[in-house]
């Protein structure tokens, strides 16, 4: 709402310069964004908030700031003579649609003489960013920024049947509007009618046949009430917007709609002369409820945290124009004013006192006391994981949920059912929620490559939404999801790290998996107590065509719900051993179909207590290994609790190690 | 035999201590434990010796190589101590960086996530979390959000099948507690809004927000402007001055907008407070007596104030970040300087 500096003071006299005026208006909640000088005056751009369409005139803004400095406000006067002759011999209003149209006024002023309107009128809607066209327009919005309810003159002479109908519209009725676009109307729209056909859709804008020009003599004065809901939803389905219509959809005023209607009446007369026919046709349904509110101070005190007397409320309601019914010692019954629509509750009137007594005169201070917070073990696992990979080198990432149908063609790890759809998506190929994070870290990765960055370690911790099959609601699964760029041990040492430190009972065990992303067989289902926690791979060739990736890339998505449940935050100290450990390194030859797990378990199956570790360092293939078999290396290491093992003890426990192996697996050390 | 192992032993201590080069050394090296050295043709001769012998030379022999080897060493690591003298010719460039191992960093709206988490836990504010697909009801109706609010529409809110949308606002979460908790409550509840916004500098689809609530007996506005006041300045800092203006939300009346004075200009004007010497944070206000029904509170036993903010608008404002849409890119360059 623009607002000059100049012509507010017309209602109210202040004596705040345009820097104060706009803190205190600001301070009220009509929040001042910019002040523009011009010429001798000053535009302020007011942002009014969607309860306050009260503030959309110059009147409600003025009303505040007489509020706020304890001043009167100025009504302009609202009387004129009339002919004799009576409107309702003139024309007639018929309302078809209550319910749209709760209230309509017309009124009709003969002989007026069309011509520009005079310099002051010009200049001060000019300053609020009006262009002037001829007098009648240039009055019916000069009426509009003063008191925030709409008008509209027709040319009455150009109305078939002289007379109006306020109806719904027919289905592919067409109405050419005053700005020369063509509206194709359908009948959830309401409109104002002729005899023949619509010549105004209600509260957005006027049609081009029926619109004042230099040869109207006749008017007829339209002011209403139109239903705001109905006005919102034809302006969207339209795309008008005007002055009109951001004020019907916020609700006008209903008492101000004949106050307006006799005031351009009034303005009419004097600066384009005419004949204001006697009376009014108001067709008036609404009904007249009065809002009457108690208001009890000691309330009013405890909710602000303020301590302020009766009379001080009193004084503050009467300012805003509230009238005081009743009181009592501890209370007041108050009747709101028609243009406070937003006002009907004791804590309405509360906030009018908080505002005009001012937010910054409320102390800032409390005495809450202390509350522990309740545990929160979801963060802090998630914490504890994002260190273990930060500290590993891996950076977090953020991507969108919404994506396109090539992010979300997926195997069915996580689900079969397909994705969730939404109706209204911004971009008609970004209408999905995704159902994996892998697709959106290969892109950030694509990204990273095109700006010359090639190894791009990172993660996501988030949500995949995925559809259920008995339930409407999505299942929402927190995923955490790792790209690596060193190797697929590499980021199985990742996981490794992650399981480990989280002390999770169940051992993590992966199984081949088959999963068209993934090299063959380089790609593995991860477990933890026999549910899936989720799987890991390296990146097909495909796959890294497909991208035009320079670097293979491995990736693992995990269940992150899981990893919550099971991690055991209740570790205890384990007691540091005495002995020195004594370790051997050993390399042995085995059949390639041999893995690392058959002989680790196989040193496990014996069951020597003193084995404290057993780690593994590489695979060889090569010269120096017979064909079709690989030379695995590894250490041994072995410790006792209550003494320094001997080295024969020890040489003896290999050989009973290395010969189970060569029983069990057949591999051989190394020679 | 024996004698003649003792001989070298001592003709090999002669030829170390003669030794004047690196060089000279590796000549003796060679001479003794080559593979065609002194003691090699000692331990190929072994089998011809008679059985009771072989043993103890070949011991001694293993004996004489091993410490011939160590005085090599010894000799050698002498020479190396000598050469290194202060004044030689290498110096180690003390000016020449250190070496770097690669570590991740938290994206910046989890760290500010995490620091403003960390302010609220100091006032006794829990954690919550609700889902971003939602019904209408949390995100709108128990909000007091009538029907034809403008904010229901689709170019609002983004709606799926089955009458469900995404959560424009993470004020569900405050319905969804105190759907199943009594008060007091203190909770602050960060996550994941979507709004069908066109993406440019200013605007994203999706985004994060923080929604804080606290409801007991006898809580305030004067509370409310405490624990606002205490945590912006714990975030932006001591020195700030704050603004609490009347505004308006569905859910909260009396409502309000928290403007702190701009952290880039000091409040003396600029581009990012749009020449106005503050800037917004946060919006709140004191619950809706309407959500208190709708989540079935006793509105006059009870009172309380709820707050949101916009996570990505704070970072922006600390970092001085101008295009919202870097937080999504991901790009390695953004990401590590944080």
């Amino acid at each position: 709402m623009k607002v000059s500096y100049n012509w507010l003071k017309d209602y109210v006299k202040h004596n705040f310069s345009v820097k104060e005026l706009s803190e205190r208006l600001t301070n009220v909640g009509l929040v001042v964004d910019t002040t523009t000088p011009i010429d001798k005056d000053s535009c302020l751009d007011i942002e009014v908030t969607s309860n306050r369409p009260d503030c959309l005139g110059f009147i409600g803004i003025a009303r505040e700031v007489a509020a706020v400095a304890c001043n009167e406000l100025i009504i302009p006067d609202v009387d004129y003579a009339t002919i004799s002759e009576d409107v309702k011999d003139i024309t007639n209003v018929t309302v078809k649609d209550k319910e749209l149209c709760p209230r309509y006024t017309a009124r009709i002023i003969k002989n007026v003489s069309m011509g520009p309107s005079p310099e002051w009128l010009q200049k001060k809607i000019n300053t609020i960013g009006l262009r002037p066209v001829n007098n009648i327009v240039d009055i019916t919005n000069y009426v509009l920024m003063e008191s925030g309810q709409p008008l509209h003159a027709f040319d009455f002479d150009k109305l078939s049947g002289k007379k109006i109908t306020v109806r719904r519209a027919l289905n592919g009725e067409v109405m050419v509007a005053i700005d020369g676009s063509k509206c194709t109307l359908t009948p959830d729209m309401l409109v104002i009618a002729d005899s023949r056909k619509p010549v105004a859709i209600a509260g957005l804008m006027g049609g081009r046949d029926t619109e004042v020009s230099d040869t109207t003599k006749n008017i007829l004065l339209e002011s209403a009430f139109f239903e705001p809901g109905n006005v919102r939803r034809t302006s969207r389905k339209l795309g008008i917007r005007t002055d009109s219509s951001y004020r019907f959809e916020r609700r006008v005023d209903p008492e101000c709609v004949d106050w307006a209607s006799r005031r351009a009446a009034k303005l009419i007369q004097e600066i384009a002369g005419g004949e204001i026919a006697e009376g009014v046709i108001d067709r008036n349904y609404l009904k007249k409820e009065k809002t009457n509110v108690t208001l009890r101070i000691a309330r009013l005190n405890s909710l602000l945290g303020i301590h302020i007397e009766k009379d001080l409320v009193k004084d503050i309601m009467e300012r805003l124009q509230f009238k005081i019914i009743s009181e009592t010692k501890t209370s007041l019954k108050v009747n709101v004013p028609t243009f406070r629509g937003d006002v009907y509750r004791e804590i309405d009137l509360i906030e009018e006192v908080a505002r005009i007594h001012g937010y910054d005169n409320i102390p800032t201070k409390s005495n809450i006391g202390l509350k522990p917070i309740q545990e929160n073990k979801f963060d802090v696992v998630v914490e504890k994981v994002r260190n273990i990979i930060s500290g590993l080198g891996f950076s977090e990432v953020i991507t969108d949920s919404i994506v396109g149908n090539s992010q979300n063609q997926h195997d069915a790890i996580w689900s079969d059912n397909s994705s969730i759809k939404i109706v209204n998506p911004i971009r008609q190929d970004e209408n999905l929620l995704r159902k994996t994070l892998v697709h959106n870290l290969l892109r950030v990765k694509k990204h990273n490559q095109n700006y010359g960055i090639e190894k791009t370690q990172i993660y996501e911790l988030s949500k995949i939404y995925l559809p259920q099959k008995n339930d409407k609601i999505p299942e929402e699964k927190e995923c955490l999801c790792i790209l690596g760029e060193e190797g697929f041990l590499s980021l199985k040492g990742v996981v490794e790290a992650i399981h480990k430190h989280l002390n999770i009972e169940h051992k993590l065990e992966s199984t081949p998996y088959r999963f068209d992303l993934f090299r063959p067989g380089k790609s593995a289902k991860l477990k933890l107590g026999g549910k899936v926690l989720g799987y890991i791979g390296e990146l097909s060739s495909g796959t890294i065509k497909g991208h035009d990736f320079r670097s293979t890339p491995c990736i693992t998505e995990l269940n992150f719900n899981l990893l919550v449940d099971m991690a055991n935050l209740e570790s205890s100290f384990q007691k540091i051993p005495s002995f020195p450990t004594m370790m051997r390194d050993l390399a042995i030859v085995s059949d390639e179909k041999i893995t690392w797990n058959d002989i680790r378990g196989c040193i496990e199956s014996l069951k020597i207590d003193y084995v404290d570790g057993i780690e593994f360092f590489d695979v060889y293939r090569g010269k120096q290994v017979e064909q079709g078999k690989k030379s695995i290396a590894f250490r041994l290491i072995f410790r006792a609790d209550d003494r320094t093992l001997k080295s024969e003890e020890v040489d003896a426990l290999q050989e009973k190690i290395l010969e189970n192996l060569n029983k069990i697996l057949g591999v051989k050390l190394r020679t | 035999m024996q004698k003649k192992l003792i001989e070298l032993q001592n003709q090999a201590k002669d030829d170390l201590a003669k030794a004047k080069s690196p060089d000279e050394i590796e000549r003796v090296r060679t001479k003794y434990l080559g593979r065609k050295g002194v003691i090699n043709e000692i331990i190929k001769a072994i089998p011809s010796l008679r059985p009771e012998q072989r043993s103890t030379i070949g011991k001694l022999a293993n004996k004489l190589k091993q410490e011939i080897s160590k005085w090599i060493e010894e000799t050698r690591e002498k020479f190396v101590v000598e050469e290194r003298v202060p004044g030689a010719e290498e110096m180690f460039d003390l000016s020449l960086p250190g070496k770097h191992k690669p570590y991740g960093h938290k994206h910046p709206i989890t760290q500010t996530i995490d620091e403003i988490k960390g302010i609220f836990s100091k006032l006794g504010f829990d954690i919550e979390y609700g889902p971003e697909v939602e019904l209408e009801y949390y995100n709108f109706d128990a909000l007091n959000i009538p029907p034809d609010h403008p904010s229901r529409e689709d170019f609002d809110t983004f709606y799926l099948d089955n009458k469900l949308l995404l959560r424009s606002q993470t004020s569900t979460v405050q319905i969804r507690v105190m759907k199943e908790k009594k008060p007091p409550i203190r909770m602050i509840a960060p996550g994941k809004v979507f709004r069908p916004d066109t993406v440019d500098a200013c605007h994203a689809s999706m985004f994060h927000q923080i929604e804080g609530l606290m409801v007991d007996k006898g809580v305030s506005f004067s509370d409310l402007k405490f624990i606002l006041t205490f945590f912006s300045k714990a975030y932006f800092g001591q020195d700030i001055k704050m603004r609490f203006r009347p505004s308006f939300f569905p859910f909260t009346e009396p409502s309000a907008e928290v403007d702190i004075s701009c952290s880039i200009c000091r409040g003396k004007g600029c581009s990012v407070c749009a020449y106005s010497g503050w800037v917004e944070v946060l919006g709140a206000g004191m619950v809706d007596p309407n959500v208190f029904e709708a989540v079935g509170y006793d509105a006059e036993k009870y009172a309380g104030f709820a707050f949101g903010l916009g996570v990505e608008r704070l970072a922006m404002l600390r970092y001085g970040i101008d295009d919202i849409r870097l937080f999504f890119e991901n790009d390695m360059r953004f990401l590590s300087q944080f």
